[in-house]
């Protein structure tokens, strides 16, 4: 597997097909890896759409499985990981490009669209991770057992405290919505968007539909798509056509 | 208001727009008119579409409140419809068409679909009506006192008994599904279906759910998708980009 590097940071990530670029960001919160698109998310992208688009997906940056790697920057978190995005697509020599991204990858989505609006010509959140009222600590515990403890098992420069104040910022500081942008900014986000909804505690159906709702060219598919696997060709056929209408010709 | 005359049926119509022809059959049952498009249902696609493309629409054969009067077909009840359509397209010197249907307007896409599979390039089937178990005699009792007395009111070679036998026909003895397709037809129809569900008596949810998942180039949308003006917003988008994918280039 390939890696792209920069500075302290090592990014592991894999491509498939040809055609135009397609970032997709794995599921799995921080714990995000190349691996979960085989057998924890409703569809593999890199198999379903390396017909049409060159797919290219990684590893996220100190997810616990994964090999990539990379300073925990507690000051800029959701930034930091949007660095690795958009530098693992210069990397490449890609300009303009797709995405796709899980679970994780819809707040991720968001703040790519603030950062690199020019670049992202289509965005798919799909079961998009968002704020639940009823759950404010969901994120912040969720990820102090399951990201947190691992991390600091293998880095000896990364201690509890830093996870906490690093959890703390990307989730408490804005602990609402979709947590890396306004509904402002969606509000005026003019890229075309195809919400794909869950509901599940992390990934909440309303802050879903209230995205696609409020962003001017976003579309959403039906709901539940992907309990039931019969369901999930009828999501999958929405998602190429909307990949189809906005890739250039 | 234009007419199309073919032997003793008359059919009033009307454009809008212009591009690619989309015929637009309007809700309503039995009644279904052109005004019906402004009052009763979700969107006017002439209002909408006609940006876009040639919009063509039609007071149904017979509709209370319309201007298109034809014999009551008894053994042929959903072709004579059909025949209509068509005879339109074709008076028109339209070959090829996308159709967008609402209500009555889903099965009598299946037939057209059925009747001239390579004319219809996609269709669009918004709350389309279906079987529900449950109420099995909903359409016959339904029309028996909506469309036939005002039908035989201004018609003194219609009866009651020439309407009750032609509903039977219609409605009671396809009893299943769509009523005017199989299942096995619609698994093996390759043309392109966007579903919009709806879910009162005469829409039933579970069938256009269960044909979008049994066509095997089907979709669906958002649902609801009508109850706010926001939801229609985002349904309309993916209607226009399943259109705009399906037109000839």
């Amino acid at each position: 597997m390939p890696s792209y590097e920069k500075g302290p940071v090592s990014i592991h990530y894999e491509e498939a097909g040809s055609g135009f670029p397609l970032l997709v960001i794995p599921g799995g919160g921080l714990n995000a890896t190349i691996g979960y698109l085989s057998n924890r998310v409703p569809f593999n992208p890199m198999e379903e759409l390396s017909d049409e688009y060159r797919c290219i997906t990684m590893d996220l940056r100190n997810a616990d499985g994964g090999q990539s790697s990379g300073p925990v920057e507690v000051d800029r978190p959701w930034d930091a990981y949007t660095d690795d995005q958009l530098g693992l697509m210069d990397h490449l020599g890609i300009d303009k490009f797709l995405v796709l991204g899980f679970c994780i990858g819809g707040p991720f989505i968001w703040n790519m669209l603030k950062r690199a609006p020019g670049r992202v010509i289509a965005a798919v959140p799909a079961q998009p991770s968002g704020f639940r009222p009823e759950l404010p600590d969901l994120f912040y515990q969720n990820n102090m057992k399951g990201w947190a403890q691992a991390l600091c098992a293998r880095r000896r420069d990364v201690t509890m405290e830093m996870c906490g104040a690093f959890l703390k910022k990307m989730y408490g500081a804005n602990p609402d919505f979709v947590f890396s942008v306004t509904r402002d900014f969606v509000r005026g986000c003019k890229t075309p968007v195809l919400v794909m909804p869950d509901d599940t505690p992390p990934h909440p159906y309303a802050v879903a539909e209230e995205s696609a709702l409020l962003a001017p060219n976003a579309q959403m598919t039906f709901f539940p798509w992907k309990e039931d696997k019969a369901r999930v060709p009828l999501a999958v056929r929405h998602l190429r056509s909307f990949l189809r209408a906005n890739t250039p010709a | 208001m234009p007419v199309y005359e073919k032997g003793p049926v008359q059919i009033h119509y009307q454009e809008a727009g212009s591009g690619f022809p989309l015929l637009v059959i309007p809700g309503g049952g039995l009644n279904g008119t052109i005004a019906n498009l402004s009052e009763g249902c979700p969107f006017n696609p002439l209002d909408v579409l006609s940006d876009e493309f040639r919009c063509i629409t039609l007071d149904q054969r017979n509709a209370k409140g319309g201007q298109s009067a034809g014999p009551l077909e008894v053994d042929r009840p959903w072709d004579s419809y059909t025949d209509d359509h068509l005879g339109l397209m074709d008076y028109l010197g339209i070959d090829k068409f996308l159709v967008l249907g609402f209500c009555i307007g889903g099965p009598f896409s299946w037939n057209l679909i059925k009747r001239a599979p390579d004319r219809v390039l996609a269709a669009v089937l918004a709350q389309p009506s279906g079987f529900r178990p449950e109420l099995p005699n909903n359409f016959y009792n339904n029309n028996m006192k909506g469309w036939g007395p005002a039908l035989c009111e201004r018609r003194s070679d219609v009866t009651m008994e020439t309407v009750a036998a032609f509903l039977k026909s219609m409605y009671t003895d396809r009893a299943d599904f769509v009523f005017t397709v199989t299942r096995d037809f619609v698994r093996n129809c390759r043309t392109p279906v966007l579903i919009l569900p709806d879910d009162v008596p005469g829409h039933p949810y579970a069938v256009a759910m269960e044909a979008a998942m049994l066509a095997p180039n089907a979709q669906v949308s958002l649902y609801p998708w009508k109850d706010t003006e926001r939801r229609l917003t985002v349904a309309l988008r993916h209607i226009r980009m399943f259109l705009g994918a399906n037109r000839p280039v």
